[in-house]
């Protein structure tokens, strides 16, 4: 038996419907809406539904953010963490705070999928602080990574995307780095070669223009 | 610098990860009092989670779920002594005792519900039986959640079959969707799962296939008019024999 859509992806397929020929500024937020696909608008249903019901104390509603969402959080904190069983302890730590705060998950303050994984980068970075990322297992150099390769995966239509490309090459980097690969001031002072001074300034005007250009 | 913009940034940073221990600390307290800068975080999130969608998904092993179940304290603790058998094993199964509440509920429901319409109007069964029924359900577990009657002369209402949690400062909104080009209509507003009476006396008669849907909004309903908070349950409604 084939789910009912939702009100959510209808809304969709009416803006895309709507958008085709006619003046884009006219649809707006809906238009929007509609680069997501609907895919990922049921994936947010269904994840924000189980929050709920973890809340309420049902266990097998962790279950199933595990069956969505696991195998993609493992790849979030592996990019951090550059170690699979690291990885998966940050997961598994992830998902003993979504069961405990689960009551505190609050939809008007963003989206579920960003709660999840807020958690689970926190959890990574956490790991990562106290490990220390220059321990016996640092790879060489040459697999240190590529801040380019994330952001050529974000959707041609992502405002994050847009506006990141509108940055200086240094200030793009330096912030894709730390929100995608964990890394700190110093440790983008070292990888970029430039003073910690100069990655904090950076860092700071790359976000005050990426706050400019996404409104 | 403005000490808003400050603000933005310094929220970025947070989001970011890129605050020493105890300036990060600071800001995660600073969350649940200053609505202001909690705003700028959660736009910051959405923003950047745009890049946990490029990770590559690595497949977990089993073991990793039983470590996590593990911890939750689901798996039954081993009393002092085992009881043997189906029985024992059922009565300590939390599960099964869930189950079984929850049926002689629905079951306690649904005679309510045989009762009040054999007894109340069985001379007008025909004149009040629902000319359609929509059952709502739970996408991910299929379990009903509720039920809405819409009847001949015009009245429609919704039954729930189950107890909904609903937090502090969350309200159920029912919503309906009779046409696409209109989107969807709030039809009511609860504080708690209860049996209501929907308001459509301002939309068209009630239609085949039209879907009913309960969100989890914040208190006093959804800010924009439309569904904001996740589908707690949905169904469309069929003719009635």
């Amino acid at each position: 038996m084939h789910p009912i859509a939702g009100f959510g992806s209808i809304l969709e397929e009416v803006a895309t419907a709507s958008t085709g020929a006619n003046d884009h500024r006219e649809v707006g937020q809906e238009a929007m809406a509609a680069v997501l696909s609907s895919d990922q608008s049921a994936l947010e249903a269904e994840v924000s539904a189980a929050i709920v019901r973890c809340a309420a104390g049902e266990s097998s509603a962790l279950r199933v953010i595990y069956d969505l969402e696991a195998a993609r959080m493992v790849g979030v904190a592996i990019r951090i963490l550059r170690r699979r069983d690291l990885a998966e302890e940050a997961t598994h730590d992830a998902f003993m705070r979504i069961w405990r705060s689960a009551r505190s998950y609050d939809p008007s303050r963003g989206s579920a999928r960003a709660w999840i994984f807020t958690i689970v980068r926190n959890q990574a970075l956490t790991i990562l602080r106290d490990e220390g990322r220059f321990g016996t297992d640092e790879p060489a150099d040459g697999d240190l990574p590529e801040p380019d390769s994330a952001l050529s995966r974000l959707p041609e239509s992502s405002a994050l995307r847009h506006c990141l490309e509108q940055l200086d090459t240094g200030r793009r980097n330096a912030i894709v780095l730390a929100y995608v690969h964990g890394f700190s001031h110093g440790e983008l002072a070292g990888r970029l070669g430039m003073p910690l001074g100069t990655i904090k300034s950076w860092i700071r005007r790359g976000l005050v223009s990426l706050q400019e250009c996404l409104g | 610098m403005t000490p808003d913009r400050d603000d933005g940034i310094h929220a970025a940073e947070f989001v970011l990860g890129l605050l020493d221990p105890d300036t990060h600390a600071a800001a995660e307290r600073r969350l649940s009092s200053d609505l202001g800068f909690a705003r700028e975080v959660a736009a910051w999130r959405t923003h950047f989670a745009a890049f946990d969608d490029t990770a590559d998904p690595v497949m977990p092993p089993e073991q990793l779920w039983r470590r996590i179940e593990a911890g939750m304290g689901t798996a039954v603790p081993t009393p002092p002594e085992t009881p043997h058998g189906l029985l024992p094993r059922l009565w300590n199964s939390l599960g099964a005792l869930r189950i079984a509440a929850l049926s002689g509920v629905i079951a306690t429901l649904a005679l309510a519900v045989v009762t009040t319409v054999t007894v109340r109007h069985a001379q007008e069964v025909a004149a009040r039986k629902p000319v359609y029924v929509a059952i709502l359900v739970d996408d991910a577990t299929r379990q009903a959640g509720a039920i809405v009657n819409a009847f001949a002369n015009g009245r429609v209402e919704m039954i729930p079959l189950v107890d909904i949690t609903v937090p502090a400062g969350r309200s159920l909104q029912v919503w309906t969707l009779w046409n696409r080009e209109v989107g969807p209509r709030s039809v009511g507003l609860l504080d708690r799962a209860r049996a209501t009476s929907l308001d459509l006396e301002r939309l068209p008669t009630t239609a085949a296939d039209q879907l009913f849907e309960i969100t989890l909004e914040p208190s006093g309903g959804s800010p924009t008019g439309r569904p904001t908070g996740p589908i707690l349950y949905k169904g469309t409604t069929a003719r009635t024999l």
